[in-house]
């Protein structure tokens, strides 16, 4: 292949190298020159992890080919400040707590360094503007733009550079902004993630994936893809020596497909070979005959007699379904002098954490096979890998890498098995790097809802009883799905007493993208139902709907939905803070003037805009006009 | 994954034809080359081997601008940032600005060219419909026996559907030649999912002209994308516009018929709704770059209840 011959300055040392013609800007910095503050988000141009200098000017380091920065002055994070040392910008952001996963944080950096280079008096609406290409999933933004303008008026020297200090505690922390302990090596990008190590002699993984939704597995050939030069092994479900299956309540997933494909996306073979490139060749070299198989996509239809059956051990396909019983809803529903029912539905939602999945494995000089991920379930990760490797406990180590954004997402083993298998077979170190498409295609989901729910009440708002039935598609594998339907159901008629209930969560297999765990782990769905039902019943009633809460409300005393007798209960602080803070006007929803004083406050958020720079610019030129 | 055999960065404009000329079938000619990484993904192009890239970002005669008379001629190498900070540029092309302001974000703007946003052809390309109210004309060069020779056409009859132009084998897109606009209002309006780095569901573009009282439209300007195959130019309102008082029942007359020329395969209520916003909008938002007070939000609702 005829290389590129590149010369350009990067962080003050002049660089020359030979590359392959097919670079970007990101894989030189990266994977030639050790500077992995620069991260890959999406490789697309849409996450901003990846933002460095170009002769002054910050640029998108993955759409940039490596022969654009030919005779280029390049800055990375690594450069803006000497080693031990951080900027202002940086010192702002360990002040505020701005990083948390801190995966975003080295392009946040970045970005905020280039806003406050070409305007040091920039607005807080053009600092947003002028960072819009960069993403965060942690922090809401708010940290990040509040350690911004610290930065800009320290600099500025409208403020103190003691501003940047930490804030004193005295003999508690508690009531006080204690600053992150990890955030120095974020802030200046030298915190390594699983796809930022590299070991000696390690080979790069690439995997390749079902295009069916449900199909059996009739033939795997693999001898051309072992044959290509630079490829050290292939592996299929084959060359698992153990027990295969992997989840968090059910061991019904395979490292690799076996025997049959249960979505799209699911892993079917891998290669671990020199390049990624070898190795991405090298999978479309995998001949796979596949048998289509009739495919289940709706949780209802999985449910019907005579549905597809997706896993063998679950001929009705439900993965769980959890009864909770309080009370007699019969004598509830009789005492009930209003009856409210309705239908609720939530859809599939992807993490979307910045870092994709990333891990490394390798067998140690003692036989240790170790693996190196983002995993937010280490020591379950390794219980399983044992068994499916079968070997001892004490031959299986797991290395919790820094997670840059788990959001529950990181829970599940869906690579890590794979990696181990490779690195047992080929003896070498084997790093594998999810892309941003192969992250959403192949790690778990929020679950997807349907709730029916009937509601009876008495006329001032009380609920005398419920009856509430969550359905919810599991996709392919169990993963936490038990855990999220019992959730759902704990939580299910929310922070209120309700004497008689009868709740039932299922959640069921189909064809679609594996549910797993996400934030609030089943809560919201069964909230987004229960609240909806309350501002309802509120309407109908004409009540408050602060109110109606109110009189339903747990306290200390009550019984929960499981029948726990609490020791205290804060909802009433709760509701409290939020109307005044919404500075709700009291009154039924639906009665109301059309003139509402508690819309359009101050700290409502406007509709979306831009052009902030032309604004403060006719700002500027208008208070020059008047001061003269 | 995107691969390429040789990737090549011509400096003039006869060896970047040459190059081009001799470039094995599928090579590909970039210029910001911030739409063919994207492009060349799982999902869209999925991995994408080309035999040659040829990169125009360093060709001598593409690169900066020149007032010529009425007209202004960017020559193919001039990225979006450059809208929001030449001020020659911000004073000749008052719409640019602002459409600059929604495309992309600041970092791809320094990359990104505006030729090379037309020749992509895409029926949301934000750059499009300003070219468009500038009545664009587009150069393209190609050798002829040896030498560098070139032709124009107006953008209107150089992009002919969705990635579909009028541009023959072996030519590259030299310039676009745009009229100067001074003392014009400009706006622009753009929905998406977000604000920045996002595909236009609807954009609008206005060019506007006040007789001296800033009430009588002397001239006016408007042109849609994301509403079809490709974006258009709405001579017919433009028509009824030009010469009238300007008030606020007309401007909201004038936004109702643009709704009719939605023809997108998606979403087709949606935008009929956001075009006639738009064009209102885009006219108002002009209207006050020229001086005028900005309406405020609920005086557009009474208007239209």
């Amino acid at each position: 292949m005829p290389e590129l011959e590149l010369d350009l300055t990067v962080n003050g040392r002049r660089i020359t190298r030979h590359v392959d013609p097919s670079y970007r800007l990101l894989d030189l910095l990266r994977d030639d020159l050790a500077l992995t503050g620069t991260k890959e988000g999406c490789g697309a141009g849409e996450c901003g992890t990846c933002s460095v200098f170009v002769d002054g000017k910050l640029f998108k380091s993955c759409l940039m080919p490596a022969s654009k920065a030919q005779g280029t002055t390049i800055e990375t994070i690594e450069g803006l400040s000497r080693p031990g040392e951080l900027t202002p910008v940086q010192r702002a952001f360990h002040k505020t707590g701005a990083s948390q996963c801190g995966y975003c944080i080295p392009g946040m950096v970045m970005a905020a360094t280039s806003a406050l280079r070409e305007n040091p008096a920039a607005g807080i609406e053009e600092i947003k503007e002028r960072m819009g290409g960069n993403i965060c999933r942690c922090t809401g933004y708010t940290k990040i733009f509040e350690a911004v303008e610290i930065a800009r008026d320290v600099i500025a020297g409208t403020l103190p550079e003691t501003a940047l200090n930490p804030e004193l505690t005295k003999t508690s922390y508690i009531g006080h902004n204690t600053r992150r302990l990890d955030a120095p090596s974020k802030v200046s990008g030298r915190l390594k993630y699983a796809g930022d190590m590299e070991m000696q002699g390690m080979l790069h993984m690439q995997v390749l994936r079902s295009p069916h939704a449900h199909a059996r597995i009739s033939r795997i050939d693999t001898s051309k893809a072992e044959a290509l030069p630079g490829v050290h092994c292939v592996i299929t479900c084959d060359d698992v020596p153990g027990e295969d299956g992997f989840g968090v309540f059910v061991h019904d997933q395979p490292i690799m497909a076996r025997g049959k494909v249960r979505h799209v996306g699911e892993a079917v073979a891998a290669v671990a070979a020199d390049t990624v490139r070898i190795a991405r060749e090298a999978t479309k070299l995998i001949a796979v005959e596949y048998e289509p198989l009739p495919g289940l996509y709706d949780p209802e239809e999985a449910l019907r007699p005579g549905a597809p059956v997706i896993h063998d051990y679950a001929a009705d396909n439900v993965v769980k379904h959890i009864p909770l019983r309080k009370g007699d809803i019969e004598t509830g529903f009789a005492a009930a002098e209003l009856i409210i029912e309705e239908r609720f539905s939530t859809q599939q939602v992807e993490h979307a954490y910045l870092e994709p999945e990333a891990g490394i494995a390798y067998v140690d000089h003692d036989d240790v096979v170790t693996v190196i991920s983002p995993s937010q379930n280490i020591t379950h990760h390794r219980h399983m890998l044992s068994t499916i490797i079968d070997k001892p406990i004490n031959k299986v180590r797991f290395i919790m890498s820094p997670v840059g954004g788990g959001f529950g997402g990181k829970e599940d083993m869906i690579y890590q098995g794979m990696l181990a298998l490779s690195a047992m077979k080929s003896g070498r170190p084997v790093r594998l790097v999810f892309t941003r498409e192969e992250s959403i295609m192949a790690s778990a989901k929020r679950h997807p809802s349907r709730t029916s729910y009937r509601m009876g009440l008495t006329k001032e708002g009380r609920i005398t009883a419920v009856e509430f039935s969550m359905l919810s598609d599991g996709g392919a594998y169990g993963m936490s799905s038990e855990g999220v339907m019992r959730k759902a159901a704990i939580l299910s008629c929310g922070p209120y007493e309700v004497e008689n209930i009868k709740v039932d969560t299922t959640v069921v297999y189909t064809n679609n993208t594996p549910s797993g765990a996400f934030r609030t782990f089943g809560g919201m769905q069964a909230q987004f139902a229960t609240e909806s039902m309350m501002d309802m019943a509120a309407e109908k009633l004409g009540l408050d709907p602060f109110e109606i809460r109110r009189r339903n409300m747990m306290k200390a005393g009550s019984r929960t939905h499981t029948q726990q007798t609490l020791n205290s209960a804060s909802i009433d602080r709760v509701l409290e803070a939020a109307e005044t803070a919404s500075r709700w006007e009291a009154g039924p929803p639906n009665v109301r003037g059309a003139n509402r004083s508690d819309l359009d406050g101050p700290d409502t958020r406007q509709p979306c805009t831009l052009g902030a720079r032309f604004n403060e610019a006719r700002h500027q030129i208008e208070k020059a006009k008047v001061a003269s | 994954m995107l691969t390429c055999d040789t990737y090549l960065m011509p400096t003039s404009l006869k060896e970047a034809l040459e190059a081009w000329a001799a470039a094995p079938k599928g090579s590909r000619l970039v210029a910001g080359a911030t739409d063919i990484l994207p492009w060349a993904r799982e999902g869209r192009g999925g991995d994408v081997h080309l035999p040659s890239m040829i990169d125009l970002s360093r060709v001598t005669e593409l690169c900066g601008y020149e007032v010529q008379g009425d007209r202004v001629r960017l020559n193919a190498n001039v990225v979006y940032q450059v809208f929001l900070e030449d001020k020659t540029l911000i004073r000749l092309l008052p719409n640019m600005p602002y459409c600059a302001a929604w495309f992309a974000d600041d970092q791809i703007r320094q990359q990104a060219t505006l030729v090379g946003n037309i020749v992509n052809a895409s029926p949301a390309g934000d750059g499009i419909p300003p070219v468009l109210t500038l009545n664009g004309e587009i150069e393209l060069a190609r050798l002829d026996h040896g030498a560098v020779a070139s032709r124009r056409m107006p953008v209107s009859d150089f992009i002919t559907g969705p990635g579909r132009t009028e541009m023959a084998p072996g030519e590259i897109a030299t310039a676009v030649i745009l009229d100067a606009m001074e003392g014009y209002g400009g706006s622009f309006q753009k929905v998406g999912l977000r604000r920045s780095l996002v595909i236009s569901a609807v954009c609008c573009t206005a060019l506007i002209k006040t007789g001296d009282d800033g009430r009588i439209i002397e001239d006016v300007r408007l042109a849609l994308g994301g509403i079809g195959p490709r974006p258009i130019r709405l001579r017919d309102i433009e028509e009824m516009l030009r010469g009238r008082q300007m008030t606020s029942e007309l401007v909201a007359e004038a936004s109702l018929k643009p709704a009719e020329m939605v023809a997108s395969r998606s979403r087709v209520e949606y935008r009929r709704a956001v075009t006639s916003g738009f064009v209102e909008a885009a006219i108002e938002d002009a209207l006050v770059t020229l001086g005028a007070p900005k309406p405020e939000p609920d005086q557009r609702e009474t208007l239209h209840a």
